[in-house]
């Protein structure tokens, strides 16, 4: 998942909140972009289930995997904001 | 005539202060009064921020909370012109309807009279001097801080001071000023006295922009006996058609929407002041009548040309209301709407450039303006039908199917649909970084730039594509074909999914769904060679064509992740912190290869075919 990334690019952002060049993130705008997201997935699911397609079934799990990725991400930040 | 009007206006000042010394206080009241105006503007400007769009939204959801909403927000700014011009850029933005404009403007000309009202209420029976010099000491202190909400106060603050201090210097100008001269010797009765005082009214409020300022002096100066009652009536009623004058030359530069706006004030205003005209005797009994019941001293005309200001713009908005849908078919047919020309901004006029708030939500038009204009070509590039992809349920079987030769001119489209467009976001970008904006906003606008960029270099990168997919693929020629329909094919799917997203509900739009889109094109991007090259080894596809399709594979890709920053630009959250949210999990560079070279490589449709190409 590159939660190492993930946690570098949060101590970025804590200095440009420090610096006052960034907008506070609280936990409810993490739960907006992850109910997003979870949305997304399902749908992706949900298309996955239909197609038959060889090429557009392997495009659709590119597609879900990266979603996931998001997801994950998402959670672990919100985990971090507390 | 206009490099003039300085030199005379200043001449005659001049001449005033010199006949008059007492002159000297009346104009620099009306200069206090009208810098005064200028600051609360200046203080609105600052405060507003984002607040203004939504609160102009919301307020114009119907007729009657536009007018009301033009009520309170005249009665609070004390200027019926500032009013206009932001109700102009909002309607030449198209973040209003006319309905919604016409209610805010109607509701203004009420929320005016307020004015009158301060004056003759509280200017006049009060030593307003006594409030204005603590309310200016005290902005002064707000106007240095650093938080931009409390600098605005601080200027709303110095603005209503100054109109005091303005007030009272009128005041004390005409009290001055009667002892020398009594202009009361020039009363004119009857019509004659109706229609040149009507006429001085208008002047005067077109020379100094402000009906306000107007209706100040002529309060000030009927207190003080310097004019008669009844010439005080027919200024105030000049003073309404003066202020129509402002909103016309502020329409010019407006589009379409603000043009009818303007013409439906003038509309109002003229037939407001000939009803109000004609009338003018049974309004002034219908004046002492109410100021009978109000309790206000027969003799305090002050007060009743209050009455009488408020009384006759209500009867206007009374007049107007029950032919407010003809006024609007009449402002329809007087004004069309021009007939799009898709090569010309849309939305980008001088009107918008008022506010932030206009210029940023103009610029989101015409970008939006832009691509679609842009993809329009990409589409005919590619020799592919925009409406047959998007109702597609496979893309690439449309795709293999679009055989027949688009007879277009890619260069003739790109200058007259792309370019001219781009070079007017450009210039329109270049001017809002002359002004001072706030730093969220400027930086909105400067990406809102780099999307348009990247559209343009997306649709030269398709441009050179054109000349190959012409020749490859108006018939199967075999493995070539494929490879170039292959392409076609991933261009297509990128402006599908960005159709998609723009469609998309904003509860459940997210630009992070692109991530999926870019791992996609690099995957594509990475394994191009590697088939390429066990396409040549089996003698399916020439060297010659190999190299061609390899070029022409850079710029679709090129072109892919261009529209996809694009994308990403326009749809990132409008929301700075859910920005800062998406911005923390997008995938970087890395990731992306990561997600490209998981996938296992899948059999292209060019593998296997028999049939080679030189």
């Amino acid at each position: 998942m590159g939660v190492k990334k993930l946690a570098a690019k949060v101590a970025d952002y804590k200095q440009r909140l420090e610096d006052g060049k960034a907008s506070k993130i609280e936990p409810d705008h993490v739960e907006k972009v992850l109910a997003k997201l979870r949305r997304k997935q399902a749908d992706l699911d949900q298309r996955l289930e239909e197609t038959t397609g060889t090429d557009e079934r392997e495009r659709l799990e590119r597609k879900l995997a990266v979603a996931k990725e998001h997801i994950a991400r998402a959670e672990w930040l919100l985990a971090e904001l507390g | 005539m206009r490099k003039y009007t300085l030199p005379v206006v200043v001449g005659m000042l001049l001449l005033a202060f010199w006949l008059s010394p007492d002159a000297q206080e009346i104009a620099a009241g009306v200069a206090i009064f009208l810098f005064g105006m200028l600051m609360l503007e200046d203080g609105f400007r600052l405060f507003g921020g984002g607040r203004l769009e939504r609160l102009l939204q919301g307020a114009t959801r119907s007729f009657p909370r536009a007018l009301g909403f033009g009520i309170v927000s005249t009665t609070l700014l004390q200027s019926s012109s500032l009013v206009s011009v932001i109700t102009i850029s909002f309607l030449s933005a198209g973040l209003i309807t006319l309905m919604g404009g016409l209610g805010i403007i109607f509701g203004a000309n009420i929320g005016t009279t307020t004015g009158a009202w301060l004056v003759a209420g509280f200017g006049l029976k009060v030593d307003i001097a006594a409030y204005a010099m603590p309310m200016i000491a005290l902005s002064i202190v707000l106007v240095f801080q650093k938080p931009k909400g409390l600098r605005g106060i601080g200027y709303a603050l110095a603005g209503l001071g100054f109109l005091f201090l303005g007030i009272h210097h009128m005041k004390e100008g005409f009290e001055a000023f009667r002892a020398e001269i009594d202009l009361a010797r020039f009363a004119l009765p009857g019509l004659l006295g109706l229609a040149v005082y009507a006429l001085i009214g208008t002047t005067a409020t077109v020379i100094m922009q402000s009906s306000h300022a107007t209706m100040v002096l002529v309060i000030t100066a009927l207190a003080a006996g310097q004019v008669s009652y009844d010439n005080a009536l027919a200024l105030a009623i000049g003073a309404n058609i003066g202020t129509t004058i402002t909103a016309v030359i502020g329409s010019l530069s407006a589009n379409f929407q603000g043009k009818r706006l303007a013409l439906a004030h003038l509309v109002f205003n003229l037939t407001t002041a000939a009803v109000a005209l004609v009338f003018i005797s049974p309004l002034r009994a219908a004046v002492d009548g109410i100021s009978s019941l109000a309790r206000i001293a027969p003799d305090d005309f002050a007060l009743k040309l209050a009455v009488f200001h408020t009384l006759f713009n209500m009867l206007g908005v009374a007049l107007m209301l029950p032919v407010l849908g003809r006024l609007v078919g009449f402002l329809e047919r007087r004004i069309a709407e021009p007939a799009p020309d898709v090569s010309r901004p849309h939305f980008l006029n001088e009107a918008v450039d008022a506010f932030p708030e206009t210029l940023e939500s103009a610029l989101r038009k015409e970008v939006l303006h832009l691509y679609d204009n842009a993809s329009e070509v990409i589409f005919h590039g590619l020799n592919l039908h925009r409406d047959q992809v998007y109702g597609s349920s496979d893309i690439g079987a449309t795709v293999r199917a679009s055989r027949d030769l688009m007879d277009v001119d890619i260069d003739d489209l790109y200058e007259r649909r792309v370019k001219t467009l781009f070079a007017a976001i450009i210039d329109f970008t270049t001017r809002a970084g002359d002004q001072r904006l706030a730093p969220d906003i400027a930086d909105r606008i400067y990406a809102l730039r780099d999307v348009a960029t990247g559209i343009v270099q997306s649709v030269k990168s398709v441009k050179h594509l054109r000349k190959n997919v012409v020749r490859y693929t108006m018939r199967d020629v075999g493995a070539v074909t494929a490879l170039y329909d292959g392409l076609r094919t991933e261009i297509a799917r990128i402006m599908v999914e960005i159709r998609d997203l723009g469609r998309a509900d904003p509860e459940d739009r997210s630009a992070l769904s692109l991530d999926q889109e870019r791992a996609g094109i690099e995957e594509a991007a990475r394994s191009t060679t590697r088939r390429v090259e066990e396409l040549i080894r089996r003698g399916e596809i020439s060297a010659t064509a190999a190299t061609s399709f390899l070029n022409d594979s850079g710029y679709a890709y090129g072109a892919m992740r261009d529209l996809i920053a694009a994308a990403r630009g326009y749809y990132i959250e409008r929301d700075s912190a859910m920005a800062e949210v998406e911005r923390l999990l997008e995938l970087d560079e890395e990731d992306i290869d990561g997600h490209a070279g998981g996938a296992s490589p899948r059999p292209h449709p060019a593998e296997g075919r028999n049939r080679s190409v030189t």
